[in-house]
């Protein structure tokens, strides 16, 4: 025990800490200005100064560490002064803006001149000059009150790990920049704005909009873009979003946001959104309103499974809506309609992955918490750049990295480069055969656990020496072998796998490879998650073959228990998954398909089959927040509350149940209440009147969610979930290994970049601005051997059909592939993807998608 | 782009230091000589080559005076005005180099033949004044010896 005496008030530590740090643990403030609580230590702006009895001249609070038995003062009038004389300095170049900067209010600079600050300067010279640089879309850099105190810098190398700015110049004129002296060109994290204390480096889009003290409310939330679940917190006024803000202490995120979270709010208050019902007549969609509309669906759902039955109709469910939505939209379908066709995108690679890992190893096998990989002491990273799509939970990777521990990957991570990574590149569609020599070399040397029997069983079969491996893989032995080395000796590695390997020729044989992985080394599992609420539309039994809580339906106890809940009958008929159900709609035996909070047109693999296949619908009803492609060719379109105007629960990649807090108002309907109307008008009566009732019935219902509840919530999120997993389900485990390679030739890719997320962002104008188009992303080798360079237009062709697009020449890219995000209307990679499934997963099989590449003919 | 030599260098120049950024400061001069002043390329060649972010790489080199930052002559006269060198005639010559070479503080001349930079003190005020070509030390000078050394320098 430290015993320390600060301002004469006894304070006792129970571990070495600075004096800030005690003088805070005991309410006392000492000001500060470089110092920032999730930096490295710095001691540069000397505000922090204090007498320390029996140590000669002031010291910096910030980096003194705390001994026993000192005796502190931290307000003297020694130390006023020499604030005040550091302040004066501050403000000899400092333009003194206020009135016109946006951090007015909550400026740190302002708060300490105001409490320390001389009332005038002495100095006659004239201030430096630099015109605020506004060459970026989302960031606005302000270099006359840079007070140079370092914590962006600090922030973007040491805990971004982008590095992307420096101080530049020396003295008076040093100031911080970027590269490039003017655009960023950075990740846009905007993780620098919540360092810089002053108005130096501020969001660009809220500027002049506001004032802080003229914020009515501040909202907590959760991220609606990807799977990691961030918490924010949205800062309104007049009811709109003007800015959103990470806290530091949040379970997820402590304090950090990516470039989505940041600066993707923008959609929530977009002029496109969808105002009223619409109803198609005569071919075109009119308005309409809630009563006709509902009234309409109702009827024709109705009249349509007395004609057809049940089964023709079915539900694509939504990995951005709450678990409330979600679960009231399966129960509407199981009860209502009497089907088991509900189906999500989760299908198109997480839920499959997840079933597949979680067949072997027990429910909950990749519920790992994210913030555990940054003390992880070698990291395995698999099929995709975890930067790009989890962009928090790749910090948490750069973080180990930092500490020490291995990064390894298997293709090149770009978003890891500068982190020593041993990288293995595997010839494209030879990714199985360097794993076989993986999986054979380690359990050569780690043995067999003997824990898990179906997997060690197929573990035997498998059979590859590492000189063979490397040679099919096109790796040297020595790389290979020092990769598995490596993992070998780690201690709590984790695994860290994409969509990439599961969206591949042989997706479960990868898995099943990679599990053995996981399994010989015991490495944690992570299972990278494209949307907010993935985990839980799957969760909430959006699955043909799943009940709430992941129950399979095929478990006659199971059924039987949700039937006297919901006190109906459940079909016992598995239902269709989402490819199911386009090819049903082809084949004419799909006649109605209710869609809510998803766009298959864009989002399933070859966009005109699904469009042909949905235009034989007699029935297509969308609820969105957006005029998609898909709702274009509806029936009739649900216009619903977006994810900022309403309450509800998420469930993060780590099955962490999160709160939804409504942050703005908007006259209309959550997705569920509009589901819950539909079924009133049906004559089914759920009775519903709010979120938290729904997932009252949800606690009661879902053996996962057993006996959890808003208030708890409320709290921080609960992790994983208190129900019970089921485990022991494990039959044996079914892999298709992938055909021979086919050799040569280009492929398509699926890019995943870091600034956009589907049909959200691209209404986000701040991330649109930061990457403006699709491109077509090739190696430099691809680009000579086609004599292309960066900007020409080209056309990529499949045997789907082709899109031009501007090209854009980046090392990243592998050789066999022409890499397309699907974010842009009318331009997305997956409109050229053949569909082809992965028999287990069944999930599309993304790289076997041959395309050519040419000049585009004008 | 380095030539290989020079990669060369600066891989020997790695070799000495603990750390990558420890080995920045003389990087960067190869850089320098490599392109002739500190363009976003030479910053990037360093960058890439001691795997150090570019940014950081502009920040040091940046800082420091000696380093150039903008297009210099093919030679460049760094001629001390400091106490000693000014009480024996450097702003003379200051004047002389300007009338007889178009050379201006600060400047390069037309052909491009020289650079002017003013230093303050670079350690020779015993033989004041003094001066820098390139990396070759002059002292005592006079407007006479000026004209003769920097005949030297093509
Ligand atoms: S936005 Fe993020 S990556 Fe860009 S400079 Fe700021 S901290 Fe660095
Ligand atoms: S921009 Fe802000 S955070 Fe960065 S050094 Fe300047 S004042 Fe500090
Ligand atoms: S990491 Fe994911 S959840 Fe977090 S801010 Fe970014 S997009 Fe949102
Ligand atoms: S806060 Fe301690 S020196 Fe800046
Ligand atoms: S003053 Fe010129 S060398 Fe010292």
């Amino acid at each position: 025990m430290i015993t320390v005496t600060i301002n004469g008030k006894e304070i006792k530590l129970e571990k070495p800490v600075t004096v800030l740090e005690a003088a805070r643990s005991a309410g006392i403030k000492i000001p500060t200005l470089c110092y920032h609580e999730q930096l490295e230590k710095y001691g540069g702006c000397r505000l922090c100064l204090v007498e320390v009895e029996k140590m000669p001249r002031l010291q910096t609070a910030c980096t003194l560490m705390a001994a026993d038995g000192m005796v502190v003062r931290t307000e003297t009038e020694a130390i006023a002064d020499v604030r005040r004389g550091v302040l004066e300095f501050l403000l000899i170049n400092h333009p003194l803006d206020c009135p016109y900067c946006d951090k007015a209010g909550e400026c740190e600079l302002q708060d300490l001149v105001e409490k320390y600050g001389p009332t005038t300067g002495r100095f006659k010279e004239k201030k430096r000059k630099a015109p605020e640089s506004l060459e970026d879309p989302v960031l606005v850099r302000n270099m006359e009150r840079c007070v140079v105190c370092t914590r962006c810098v600090r922030m973007c190398e040491g805990v971004q790990g982008a590095a992307a700015i420096g101080v530049i110049n020396r003295g008076g004129h040093s100031h911080v920049e970027p590269f490039s002296g003017g655009r960023f060109e950075c990740e846009y994290c905007g993780n620098c704005v919540s360092a810089c204390p002053v108005g130096a480096i501020m969001s660009r889009l809220h500027r002049h909009s506001y004032r802080p003290w003229q914020l009515v409310s501040e909202t907590e939330t959760i991220c609606p873009y990807c799977g990691v679940g961030c918490t924010l917190v949205a800062q309104v006024r007049d009811d709109v979003i003007k800015r959103v803000v990470p806290r530091i202490g949040t379970p997820v995120n402590n304090g950090l946001l990516c470039s989505r979270g940041r600066f993707g709010y923008e959609f929530v208050g977009s002029k496109e959104r969808l105002t009223t019902p619409l109803i198609k007549k005569n071919g075109v969609l009119e308005q309409s309103t809630w009563e006709e509309a509902i009234g309409f669906v109702a009827r024709r759902l109705g009249e349509l499974k007395t004609r057809y039955g049940g089964d023709a109709i079915a539900g694509i469910a939504s990995p951005r809506c709450t678990n409330e939505d979600n679960y009231v939209f399966q129960k509407f379908m199981r009860v209502a309609l009497g089907t088991n066709n509900i189906d999500s995108t989760a299908r198109t690679g997480y839920a499959g992955a997840q079933a597949f890992i979680e067949n072997i190893f027990g429910q909950g096998a990749t519920a790992n918490l994210i913030p555990g990989l940054a003390n992880a002491d070698a990291v395995l990273i698999a099929g995709g750049d975890p930067t790009a799509v989890n962009p928090i939970l790749g910090l948490q990777i750069r973080s180990c990295a930092r500490k020490g521990g291995n990064i390894l990957t298997i293709g090149h991570v770009k978003g890891v480069r500068h982190y020593n990574p041993a990288e293995l590149k595997p010839n494209v569609h030879t990714e199985a055969a360097l794993l076989e020599g993986v999986v054979t070399a380690l359990k050569e040397k780690k043995g067999l656990p003997g824990s898990i029997q179906t997997l060690e069983s197929k573990i035997k079969e498998i059979h590859r020496p590492l000189d063979d491996a490397a040679r099919t893989c096109g790796v040297t032995e020595k790389d290979l072998a020092a990769f598995v080395e490596a993992l070998s000796t780690a201690s709590t590695p984790a695994l860290v796998i994409g969509k990439e390997v599961i969206q591949s020729a042989g997706g479960s044989y990868n898995l099943l490879l990679l599990s053995a992985v996981a399994y010989l080394v015991n490495a944690r599992i992570h299972l990278l998650s494209e949307r907010a609420n993935e985990q839980g539309v799957v969760d909430m039994g959006c699955a043909p073959d799943l009940l709430p809580g992941c129950r399979p339906l095929s478990y006659v106890e199971f059924r039987r228990r949700y039937e006297a809940a919901w006190k109906s009958p459940i079909p016992e008929k598995q239902g269709m998954t989402i490819f199911d159900m386009i090819d049903a709609a082809k084949a004419g035996s799909l006649r109605a398909l209710y869609v809510m909070g998803e766009n298959p047109v864009f989002n399933l693999p070859n966009a005109k089959g699904v469009e042909a296949a949905l235009r034989g619908l007699e029935l297509l009803v969308v609820q969105d927040i957006f005029m998609t492609e898909t709702a274009r060719m509806a029936d009739v379109v649900f216009p619903a509350l977006s994810w900022a105007e309403r309450e509800g629960t998420f469930t993060n990649m780590e099955r962490r149940l999160q709160l939804l807090r409504k942050a703005v108002n908007r006259e209309g309907m959550e997705d569920w209440r509009i589901v819950v109307e539909v079924a009133g008008n049906m004559g089914v009566r759920m009775h519903f009147s709010s979120a938290e009732d729904i997932f009252a019935e949800i606690t009661r219902v879902s053996p996962l969610h057993r006996d959890l509840s808003y208030e708890e919530l409320e709290k921080s999120g609960i992790y994983p979930y208190k129900g019970e997993p089921l485990r022991g389900v494990t039959g044996d485990i079914a892999v298709a290994k992938p055909a021979a390679g086919d050799g040569g030739g280009l492929f398509l890719g699926i890019e995943r970049p870091l600034f956009h997320s589907g049909t959200l962002s691209r209404r986000a104008p701040g991330l649109v601005k930061i990457y403006e188009t699709a491109v077509a992303r090739i190696s430099p080798a691809t680009a000579a051997a086609r004599s292309l360079k960066e900007g020409d237009m080209v056309r990529v062709s499949s045997v789907i059909g082709y899109l031009e697009l501007p090209v854009a020449v980046d090392f990243a890219v592998r050789d066999a592939l022409v890499m397309i995000t699907n974010n842009f209307e009318g331009r997305g990679a997956l409109s050229l993807m053949e569909l082809v499934l992965d028999p287990v997963l069944r999930a599309p099989v993304a790289d076997k998608t041959a395309v050519t590449i040419e000049k585009a003919g004008r | 782009m380095f030539s290989e030599a020079a990669v060369r260098e600066i891989q020997e120049i790695r070799a000495k230091y603990p750390t990558a950024r420890a080995a920045l400061l003389p990087a960067i001069y190869v850089a320098q000589r490599e392109f002739g002043w500190l363009t976003p390329e030479a910053y990037e060649a360093v960058s890439d080559l001691l795997g150090v972010p570019r940014a950081i790489a502009r920040g040091v080199g940046t800082f420091y005076a000696m380093y150039r930052q903008k297009p210099m002559g093919r030679h460049v006269v760094q001629l001390c005005t400091n106490v000693s060198c000014m009480i024996l005639g450097a702003e003379r010559l200051v004047d002389f180099l300007k009338s007889r070479f178009g050379l201006e503080p600060g400047g390069t001349t037309q052909d491009g033949r020289f650079s002017l930079v003013i230093m303050e003190c670079i350690g020779a005020c015993g033989t004041a004044p003094a001066m820098l070509v390139n990396d070759d030390f002059y002292e005592n000078l006079t407007e006479k010896s000026i004209e003769e050394i920097l005949g030297k320098y093509r």
